[in-house]
């Protein structure tokens, strides 16, 4: 399996974890469950299978479908998603 | 939206270096502020050239929690960008930037309980490592086996530690595959991770284990079909993919 990654080291959702968190304000997200809207399936993002080319991209690692979209322009970054996305954080301090 | 930590960068210097394997080497960092990570976890490195240009790789924290210095464990890979340097020419007191600790869902915390199965393919032995350091220095008793994959002997990673750790006796056990080659007199195994293998290994899928799998992409699939057909349900199976390298 090939990515535009040269070194290749990792291929799931686990290794953009610290881009996520960048995404979604410091949130913790490889832990993150999605319910494809495709094939029902529910995984964790950790477990989403990472293909990097123009735009990054993850996908169910049940049938394949696309569950995160990221394109990055000039001073921008635009995030889409699909699915029944459910993350846990937190709570402020009270 | 409620205001969230960020993950920031900080530089971290490099206090020893550790030659594993003669294509892998730990780096032993010191980084101001650290905030702690829990086995399994990652950190992103980012390195800066002269003109500017960044390349950023992630990488597994190879240290225990509760060890205060961040190790990370790096395979070469001769045509990469990033990790010749860091596991060529860089030297003691050299300094980089990480980020992290970074990702929740490939990690084990003593706390969690047992029985572990943990299966590492070449170097997806790293965070699972972190895993059996946390789990010796906290004391912990819980079922643990280990199967290991690796080409040859001589790409088996923290080789004398892992039989220290094995002969401790307190409930860990460690199975080795060779794949491509066997030193004379070897009594593991020498094949691919097979379901057979898994099941001889243990534990069975009926006292429910958790999971981790760690390696290669073909390898980690392999294995996770395996696991499954098996009858270890897919949510207690965590996978965490490598490119093109350990096997």
């Amino acid at each position: 399996m090939s990515t535009a990654d040269p070194d290749g080291l990792t291929l799931d959702g686990n290794a953009i974890a610290g881009m996520l968190a960048e995404v979604f304000n410091g949130a913790e997200m490889t832990g993150a469950s999605r319910v494809c809207a495709s094939c029902g399936q529910r995984h964790a993002i950790g477990e989403h299978r990472l293909y990097r080319g123009a735009g990054l991209v993850l996908r169910c690692p049940g049938c394949g479908d696309v569950g995160l979209l990221i394109v990055e322009g000039d001073g921008w970054r635009e995030v889409r998603m699909w699915g029944a996305w459910s993350v846990r954080v937190p709570a402020p301090p009270a | 939206m409620i205001a969230a930590p960020r993950v920031l960068w900080r530089t971290a210097t490099v206090l020893e270096l550790v030659d594993e394997t003669p294509h892998a080497r730990t780096l032993v960092l010191d980084v101001p502020d650290w905030p702690g990570h829990a086995a399994g976890q990652h950190v992103d490195v980012r390195l800066t050239a002269e003109d500017g240009y960044q390349a950023q790789r992630s990488y597994s924290v190879a240290s225990a929690p509760e060890d205060p210095r961040v190790a990370l464990t790096v395979e070469r890979i001769d045509d990469g960008e990033v990790s010749p340097y860091l596991a060529g020419e860089l030297e003691a007191g050299d300094t980089f930037e990480v980020r992290g600790p970074i990702g929740g869902h490939f990690t084990w915390r003593a706390a969690d309980g047992g029985p572990l199965l943990l299966v590492a393919g070449g170097s997806g032995l790293v965070p699972l490592m972190a895993m059996l350091r946390h789990r010796m220095r906290v004391g912990s008793r819980a079922d643990a086996r280990l199967l290991l994959s690796a080409r040859e002997r001589d790409a088996l990673l923290y080789r004398d530690e892992l039989e220290q750790l094995a002969a401790a006796g307190d409930g860990l056990s460690i199975t080795y595959t060779l794949t491509r080659a066997q030193p004379e007199g070897w009594t593991g195994y020498a094949r691919r991770v097979d379901a057979p293998m898994l099941e001889a290994v243990g534990p069975a899928a009926s006292v429910q284990p958790r999971v981790f799998v760690c390696g290669p992409t073909p390898f980690v699939e392999s294995v996770a079909d395996h696991l499954i057909a098996l009858g270890h349900p897919a949510a207690a199976i965590h996978t965490e993919r490598f490119g093109p390298t350990g096997g």
